[in-house]
């Protein structure tokens, strides 16, 4: 009797036979995903939603994973804080709001949207916070902040980032308020020194996902 | 007689966008209030879901406000509009104007977007 006519024999070399089989069918399968054009690389058609799931969980564990080696963000002065709103303002208010404040018009564009951040605190901790700040995150319009932000002006802003579920809109205006209004010789003031305003209306009428834009104007 | 039809037209407008039975299908293309499907996807790009959390988005996991579930079966909106449509399309407008300095901005929707987002809030049974 023959190794080959044992029967546990037989089944690896028709398993390890269906493993290739599966595996060239998958290689030829993202070939033709790759060069045939069958990938929709636009951003107004959403991911399927396995696909969603599954760049959005591995967002989550990537920045985990990392963000947990790193070392933990200093304890941060009220002057700090008060930088923080600054930067904040100056660069995450447009696409990610803030307490009663709208993002800009062009936010609801972006695919897969910024998210507004009033919670991000109770879902990522400091280090995670700062993470994603300083890095960025691939295949999003998330910028990597390190890239063009001094490492403590970083943390000036996942500290602000990080007390934001305990700021009422109102607190959150009088804050902004007064951190432009205090702004050091030498940083940029990027707009008016005066407390937040929602941002005008945008009517939004080309951004609608169905259909003609209604004539009626945004109240 | 017209002053009466008026508010009879919106009621049965109101009847027709609820719900039917189970299993019975609803054309959303042609609802009369506005288009649960455009609405969800308004609501996908207006990031809802980051401060709420929605029946069936497994990415809208949002604490700043409350959850969405069940909005059809809620009987007042923000805790002082009872809820009607209008009225819920109104809040999703112009949330500040009902409740001004609450945590959520005006977002800019068209009155078109806002009756549809309100239309599909009205399918979370």
């Amino acid at each position: 009797m023959s190794a080959l006519a044992r029967p546990w024999v037989r089944l690896a070399i028709a398993a390890a036979a269906g493993a290739a089989a599966a595996g060239a069918v998958a290689g030829l399968l993202a070939l033709a995903v790759i060069y045939g054009g069958l990938f929709d690389a636009t951003a107004d058609t959403p991911h399927i939603p396995v696909v969603a799931w599954a760049a959005h969980n591995a967002f989550k564990t990537s920045v985990r994973a990392r963000a947990d080696q790193a070392e933990p963000p200093p304890a941060l002065t009220s002057d700090q804080l008060l930088d923080g709103v600054r930067v904040y303002d100056a660069n995450c208010s447009a696409c990610h709001g803030a307490p009663g404040v709208n993002r800009a018009g062009f936010a609801q564009a972006m695919i897969p949207t910024p998210p507004y951040l009033l919670d991000a605190a109770r879902r990522w901790d400091r280090r995670q916070l700062a993470w994603i700040v300083d890095h960025g995150i691939k295949m999003t319009a998330m910028p990597a902040w390190g890239e063009v932000l001094p490492k403590d002006r970083i943390d000036h802003v996942v500290g602000f980032v990080y007390a934001l579920p305990r700021l009422s809109p109102m607190d959150y205006a009088r804050l902004r308020a007064r951190a432009l209004a205090s702004a050091p010789p030498g940083r940029p003031i990027p707009a008016a020194l005066a407390p937040a305003q929602p941002r005008p209306a945008t009517p939004a009428s080309g951004a609608a996902p169905s259909g003609p834009p209604s004539g009626a104007p945004p109240a | 007689m017209t002053r009466l039809a008026r508010p009879a037209l919106a009621l049965l407008a109101a009847l027709a966008v609820l719900p039917g039975p189970a299993g019975c299908a609803r054309a959303p293309v042609s609802a009369p209030f506005g288009d649960p499907q455009a609405g969800h996807i308004v609501m996908a790009r207006q990031a809802c879901g980051s401060c709420h959390r929605i029946p069936g988005d497994e990415l809208a996991i949002g604490r700043a406000g409350p959850p969405l579930a069940h909005m059809a079966r809620r009987t007042v909106i923000a805790g002082v509009l009872p809820n009607t449509p209008d009225n819920l399309a109104h809040w999703v407008q112009s949330p500040q104007s009902v409740v001004p300095g609450n945590a959520m901005p005006d977002m800019g929707l068209s009155a078109r977007q806002a009756r549809d987002v309100a239309a599909y809030l009205e399918t979370l049974e």
